[in-house]
């Protein structure tokens, strides 16, 4: 489907732009809108597993909540004191409530961005396009994409080697020293044994003729296509209309450099 | 014809954080379509060695190199970096690090890039190098889902994808069970028949390399090189030097070894074995109260059953050996024997009192475990905090716990390393060390996953003889291994383990009379091997 | 990237994602003591998100080590499903810049301990920066706001610089160091 073939880097910035416009909104309006909107994009156009996406989104929702009541707690001083909205048996000031669930729409906003990006995209294919169309150094591609591929092995480690340490007779501790002592026991194997791994993979790499230049052919060739100007016309079109209609109703608001 | 493909001329390689140089003059001359071993003991500069072939010193690791190294006629100075690859592969001994992407035809392709290969021609080459180690089926497959073995099957696939003129394996087999490191060699012995490539095994064991290899070249702890030649001529002109290596002599080397006057010649293979090996079995008949006792045990990680009602009873006294192929939850279940894993259904007595309801201190004192990576139980930075750490939680004056560690690194052939960093030691000092640490307290029970592993056979014997002690005076060891050789010479009792259930439970003699054995990933020990071929040559 | 060599990338980005891991780890921490102390909660323990970048830099003393490592390990913690999403990328990179503007000021020649708080506070003065302007911090009362940047450059100085060094020294004196530029210099300070 469409999002799943799109060239990654052209995703990848689109979602950046996006992102960088949202960060200056300070409305509900909008952010929500977009908000709806996007998840409506990526459902049509998206292949992914539908359950995973909700159990990473959820904890979207706790965060949006904390951002909520924070914001709302520790405000400034309100401009406008006298204009209150009350909700349920709490009463805020209009400007402080508008700001606070401008806010958390933001992060909800935001957070399904990265999840059409993630969904949608092989991470292999996003380096991959990364080299090939915003010239990242291969030797730091490839490099860390050998890094990446540690991530479950140190999860199998770290519990062997909790494990291990429990028969060792190591205990609960108690002060703050020794806990630091503690994580710092059980970092040092965990780190020591990632190192080593890494630098036997770096060897096994160059002994396959990897020098990091960029004289090499690719089994994945990425390209940008007319197709793939699409989404980020698209996509910014619409971010343009959900503005339209925020300030159509008066709610639009943007940062104004306050500090 | 015939000229050497590889060739060095005093070769030498220090680095600068030790004092005497890795390699020492080597001056090697390997011919085209040759079969090498180059064995030596860990630590003897084999890995530098490749790093020399392949061009990776002096360019991108530190230390000093002098002399040269000729591939295909050329200095490997004058190569362009990455342009040895066209010449040499290689596989290296773990499978876990060879690997930067996540399937196994991207990795394959990796390679290929990396040549420049046009993307008409990667596809045929994969497909033909999947097709030579047998990995057709697993193109797409995400290589973490692959088993080590299969593993060290894609490494070589990539390797053989490249069109390399020599062939290098660094200890390809050693992560490998004994029956998955069959499977690896024969495709090797098809390969050098179908390609005619030149074969460069790095090694410290012998035993599995006879039939594919003729010549040998023989490392010293120097990293001088004090033999070429045909790998009989080394095996059975050397044998002691080898022994003292720590290097693994073929079983019927070392059982003529034993009994040869020095003048005879020495056996490489069973077969030329010309009497019948005896072997001193432990006391089998003695076995004390009953220890441990499960009950329906279970345990399942995600759905996916591990360990399926398993019904067994450890007493005290027993040596018992746990064996099966991977993944059949031989580790699971000794953790859960361990008490550091609490079984999903099911229940263990110890002593006749629930596993569960032992306060863990307590337990600790009756129930030891080695894990298979010495590093992961490491808690301290110097050897002897390492030994003293269990003693000095049971509030012994400081006297008596010097003393004690005193004592057991003496034991296990540590001393005079008592201040160095657990991390810094070798391979079987570290493996040692970790054994010393777990049995300090002198547990009634010790648990050992697969303590041999990679170790080389000085470390093996020395562990081996310390386990022997502890069982003959009273306490029961409990040993997951794949090596039979070990089973037979120690165990008193044998656990064959298949998907998660105990299939087997019988003493080592009557299990070798078994005809199935094969189906358990198992094979014969040497001795019974040797027994079985009903002595056909007798020299002298 | 010409000066650097392959196996230090690997390991950098190795160092990465394992402290990915662990700033994941630290964030219900994090909650934790917002949920007592409101958002400042997170100052107190904002350190330990800049000491990948401190370890990175002090192992490696290559230019771009701090500013790489954060960015790598902020995205694999967005691709591990942190709730902050791709913002958190741009986080990374600028914590990664505030640590990698104290080693440059030092021209890549001083790995001292100060050298590393230093780094620390920097990362702390960038990210505050940055929340500052993203997370609506104008939009709190400003005394509170500058205790919030205080609290944080204390944390930066103590868990990231002195942690950092202290891990990292630890991790040298293992021997896995050895062809990195701090166990070469642990070496060299041991011969002498």
């Amino acid at each position: 489907m469409y999002l799943n073939d799109l060239n990654p880097s052209v995703k990848a910035l689109t979602i950046a732009g996006l992102v960088f416009i949202l960060a200056f909104l300070f409305d509900p309006i909008t952010p929500f809108l977009y908000l709806i909107f996007v998840i409506g994009v990526t459902f049509l156009f998206g292949r992914f597993n539908k359950k995973h996406y909700l159990l990473y989104f959820s904890p979207f929702f706790i965060f949006a909540f904390g951002m909520l009541w924070t914001t709302l707690a520790f405000a400034d001083a309100p401009s406008n004191p006298e204009q209150i909205i009350a909700v349920l048996w709490w009463e805020f000031p209009r400007e402080d409530l508008f700001i606070a669930v401008s806010l958390s729409l933001r992060v909800l906003a935001f957070a399904v961005l990265s999840l059409l990006f993630i969904f949608t995209t092989d991470m292999v294919h996003f380096v991959l396009s990364l080299i090939q169309q915003l010239k990242l150094p291969p030797k730091l591609a490839y490099g860390v994409l050998a890094g990446y591929r540690f991530l479950p092995m140190l999860k199998t480690e770290f519990q062997q080697i909790r494990a291990a340490h429990r028969i060792r007779g190591v205990s609960q501790a108690k002060t703050i020293q020794g806990k630091v002592g503690q994580w710092k026991r059980l970092a040092i194997p965990l780190l020591a044994g990632a190192i080593r791994k890494a630098e036997r993979t770096a060897v096994a790499m160059e002994s396959k003729g990897f020098t990091g230049n960029r004289n090499r052919t690719y089994f994945h060739q990425f390209t940008v296509t007319k197709k793939d100007w699409l989404f980020p016309i698209f996509m910014f079109t619409a971010l343009g209309l959900v503005i339209l209609v925020s300030v159509k109703l008066g709610y639009f608001n943007i940062y104004d450099g306050e500090l | 014809m015939n000229e050497p493909i590889i060739m060095t001329k005093h070769l030498s390689v220090s680095y600068e954080e030790v004092e005497e140089p890795a390699l020492n003059d080597i001056n090697l001359s390997i011919e085209k379509g040759s079969t090498w071993l180059i064995l030596g003991p860990s630590g003897a500069g084999k890995s530098t060695f490749i790093h020399c072939l392949n061009g990776l010193f002096p360019r991108e690791l530190d230390g000093e190199m002098s002399g040269h190294v000729y591939v295909n006629g050329k200095d490997t100075r004058d190569y362009h970096p990455g342009e040895i690859s066209r010449h040499i592969g290689i596989v290296f001994q773990d499978p876990d690090t060879q690997f930067c992407m996540l399937t196994v035809e991207d990795e394959i392709a990796f390679g290929l890039e990396n040549l420049s290969t046009p993307l008409e021609k990667m596809e045929e080459l994969i497909t033909e190098s999947l097709k030579l180690v047998g990995l057709e089926h697993y193109r797409k497959s995400d290589i973490s889902t692959l088993s080590g073995g299969e593993k060290q099957k894609l490494a070589l696939a990539c390797v053989l994808a490249m069109k390399p003129d020599v062939l290098i394996l660094d200890e390809p087999t050693s992560n490998l069970d004994p029956c998955t490191a069959e499977i690896f060699t024969q495709i090797l012995h098809r390969l050098k028949a179908q390609l005619g490539i030149t074969l460069i095994v790095i090694e410290h064991k012998i035993e599995e390399w006879t039939e594919l290899v003729q010549h040998s070249a023989i490392l010293n702890q120097n990293g001088e090189l004090f033999y070429q030649g045909t790998l009989r001529d080394g095996v059975t002109e050397h044998a002691s030097s080898l022994k003292k290596l720590g290097v693994w002599l073929p079983y019927a080397t070392r059982e003529a070894l034993k009994t040869a006057s020095p003048l005879s010649k020495l056996p490489m293979t069973i077969d030329e074995l010309s009497f019948k090996p005896e072997i001193v079995h432990p006391s089998d008949g003695y076995r004390g109260q009953q220890l441990l006792q499960t009950d329906n045990l279970s345990w399942h990680a995600s759905k996916q059953k591990i360990l399926d009602s398993v019904h067994l009873d450890i007493f005290q006294n027993e040596f018992v050996a746990i064996v099966g192929p991977n993944g059949s939850g031989k580790t699971t279940l000794s953790l859960l024997l361990a008490g550091i894993h609490s079984p999903n259904r099911g229940s263990i007595h110890l002593k006749g009192r629930p596993l569960g309801e032992w306060r863990e201190d307590n337990l600790r004192n009756v129930i030891g475990y080695v894990f298979q990576n010495p590093e992961h139980q490491f808690i301290t930075d110097s050897v002897f905090e390492e030994v003293a750490y269990s003693l000095k939680l049971t509030n012994k004056e400081e006297n008596e716990v010097r003393e004690v560690v005193f004592q057991t690194l003496k034991e296990y052939n540590l001393e005079g390393l008592e201040n160095r960093n657990p991390f810094q030691l070798s391979q079987g000092q570290k493996r040692r060390l970790s054994v010393a640490a777990m049995t300090v307290m002198d547990q009634e029970l010790l648990i050992l996953d697969e303590p041999t592993f990679g170790q080389d056979w000085n470390t093996t014997e020395r562990l081996m003889d310390v386990l022997q002690d502890k069982n003959s005076k009273g306490k029961t060891i409990v040993m997951i291994t794949h090596d039979m050789e070990l089973v037979d010479r120690f165990a008193t009792r044998v656990l064959v383990m298949e998907k998660g259930k105990v299939k087997i439970d019988k003493k080592p003699d009557k299990l070798w009379k078994q005809g199935d054995l094969s189906r358990y990933h198992l094979n014969l020990p040497p001795r019974i091997q040797a027994e079985r071929m009903r002595l056909p040559y007798v020299s002298k | 990237m010409n000066s650097w060599k392959l196996k230090e990338i690997v390991v950098m980005s190795t160092l990465s994602v394992v402290f990915a891991v662990i700033y994941l780890a630290f964030l219900p921490i994090g909650k934790i003591l917002v949920g007592f102390f409101g958002p400042i909660g997170y100052d107190l323990i904002f350190g330990i998100w800049f000491i990948v970048s401190i370890i990175a830099a002090y192992i490696i003393r290559k230019p771009g080590a701090a500013f790489l490592s954060e960015t790598i390990a902020a995205t694999v913690e967005v691709l591990l499903g942190n709730a902050v999403g791709p913002m958190l990328i741009v986080a990374g990179m600028i914590q990664g810049a505030g640590a990698e503007s104290a080693f440059a000021i030092t021209r890549y020649k001083k790995y001292t301990l100060a050298t590393l708080m230093f780094a620390g506070v920097m990362a702390a003065v960038f990210s505050f920066a940055w929340g500052y302007f993203r997370s609506g911090y104008a939009a709190l009362d400003s005394s509170y706001v500058i205790a919030m940047l205080v609290l944080r450059m204390v944390s930066g100085a103590l868990i990231s610089g002195v942690l950092g060094k202290y891990l990292s020294d630890a991790l040298a004196r293992t021997g896995v160091l050895s062809s990195f530029a701090l166990g070469k210099e642990m070496r060299r300070r041991r011969a002498a």
